[in-house]
């Protein structure tokens, strides 16, 4: 099962890759693969077992599969401590302040959402 | 007499060192974080601390690290396709709110985006670091991809998304509470979008509907980001 749905995840990721070579230079293959994936999941309507317990295993250990490019900044350290500042200052400020946008318009959006149904409903 | 040092070359120099010491480091980190449950010590910031530390400690290089851990990189594209699993399941249970949620999220996704940006302009970084910046508010492996693919640096990127997840997950709840977003729905896509899986984590501590909309939200904006970002970027330079 695992090694089926594995085999359909990395035939995504190479159709991706082709692709990007052949005409979609601007986007990398790996989300190419995952924008193919998801048009055959929506006309498949229904995702299938091996792609299920393959993609849930991989996810798992994302993390894990992250580390060793996070540890490339050890070879940033001087590029990052010219900008702390810059970088962190408009870090904490923009993930912030764009959160508090977005929770503001989504509870907005669905208020009106609501009160559209109600008098639809009067 | 045994060669002890011949050994120890051996041993950090083999293939599979690099392998090790990121296992070893990722499960101790996951092992810290389950038992404390504090949102700072996230696994991969924990290990790559972890994996640095060894590295440096043994006088080894990134270049040959890096090699070694091809086994656990190559991965990455794979898991990244696997992400549409997750966004399909995702999609069929948003009907009820699909246009505030589609509207919140591509004009909330713009504002996330340009607004670190031009900040970070602002502040003065470099070309370099701004391209990292760009893609922080979505989940790594986007993150990482696309920040190569337009100038920035991959490493850099994911300890930006690290923070930036980490802050909105800590303070976001908070906030949202606070200026009147009380809905489930509204709250956990304000955390998905702008602080992707940590957020996700913590709206699933907020409940069922919190979460799965932090899940839906991570992935639309993940694969928004992923086409619409190297396209913006390489029609404005």
């Amino acid at each position: 099962m695992l090694l089926r749905g594995l085999t359909w995840l990395v035939v995504f990721q190479l159709l991706g890759t082709a692709l990007n070579v052949l005409f979609l230079h601007l986007l990398p293959g790996p989300i190419i693969g995952l924008v193919l994936l998801l048009g055959y999941l929506i006309w498949q309507g229904e995702v299938n077992e091996p792609i299920s317990v393959a993609s849930s295993s991989l996810l798992r250990y994302l993390p894990l599969l992250l580390v060793p490019a996070a540890v490339g900044v050890m070879v940033y350290a001087k590029a990052i401590a010219a900008d702390f500042w810059a970088v962190g200052g408009s870090l904490v400020l923009s993930v912030l302040l764009s959160m508090l946008f977005a929770g503001w318009m989504m509870q907005k959006l669905i208020d009106r959402q609501q009160r559209k149904r109600e008098k639809a409903d009067v | 007499m045994f060669d002890f040092a011949g050994a120890w070359q051996a041993l950090i120099h083999h293939p599979l060192f690099g392998v090790g010491v990121t296992l070893g480091a990722y499960q101790l980190a996951v092992a810290a974080y389950e038992k404390t449950r504090w949102f700072f010590l996230q696994p991969v910031l924990v290990s790559m601390l972890a994996v640095i530390g060894v590295l440096v400690a043994c006088g080894l290089s990134y270049d040959e690290y890096k090699q070694s851990a091809t086994a656990l990189t190559i991965f990455l594209g794979p898991a990244t396709v696997a992400l549409a699993v997750p966004l399909f399941l995702n999609l069929k249970r948003i009907r009820q709110l699909f246009w505030p949620t589609l509207l919140t999220l591509l004009i909330g996704g713009v504002v996330a985006t340009g607004m670190g940006v031009l900040l970070a302009w602002w502040f003065g970084a470099d070309h370099m670091m701004l391209m990292s910046m760009a893609p922080k508010s979505v989940t790594s492996p986007i993150a990482m991809l696309v920040a190569d693919q337009i100038g920035g640096i991959a490493a850099l990127a994911a300890v930006f998304v690290l923070i930036t997840g980490v802050i909105g997950a800590i303070l976001g709840p908070e906030l949202l509470r606070r200026i009147g977003v009380h809905h489930p729905a509204a709250q956990g896509l304000a955390l998905g979008m702008t602080a992707h899986a940590v957020g996700t984590s913590r709206a699933l501590q907020e409940g069922e509907e919190c979460g799965a909309f932090a899940a839906l939200a991570m992935s639309l904006m993940g694969v928004c980001t992923a086409v619409a970002l190297p396209l913006v970027v390489a029609l404005f330079t």
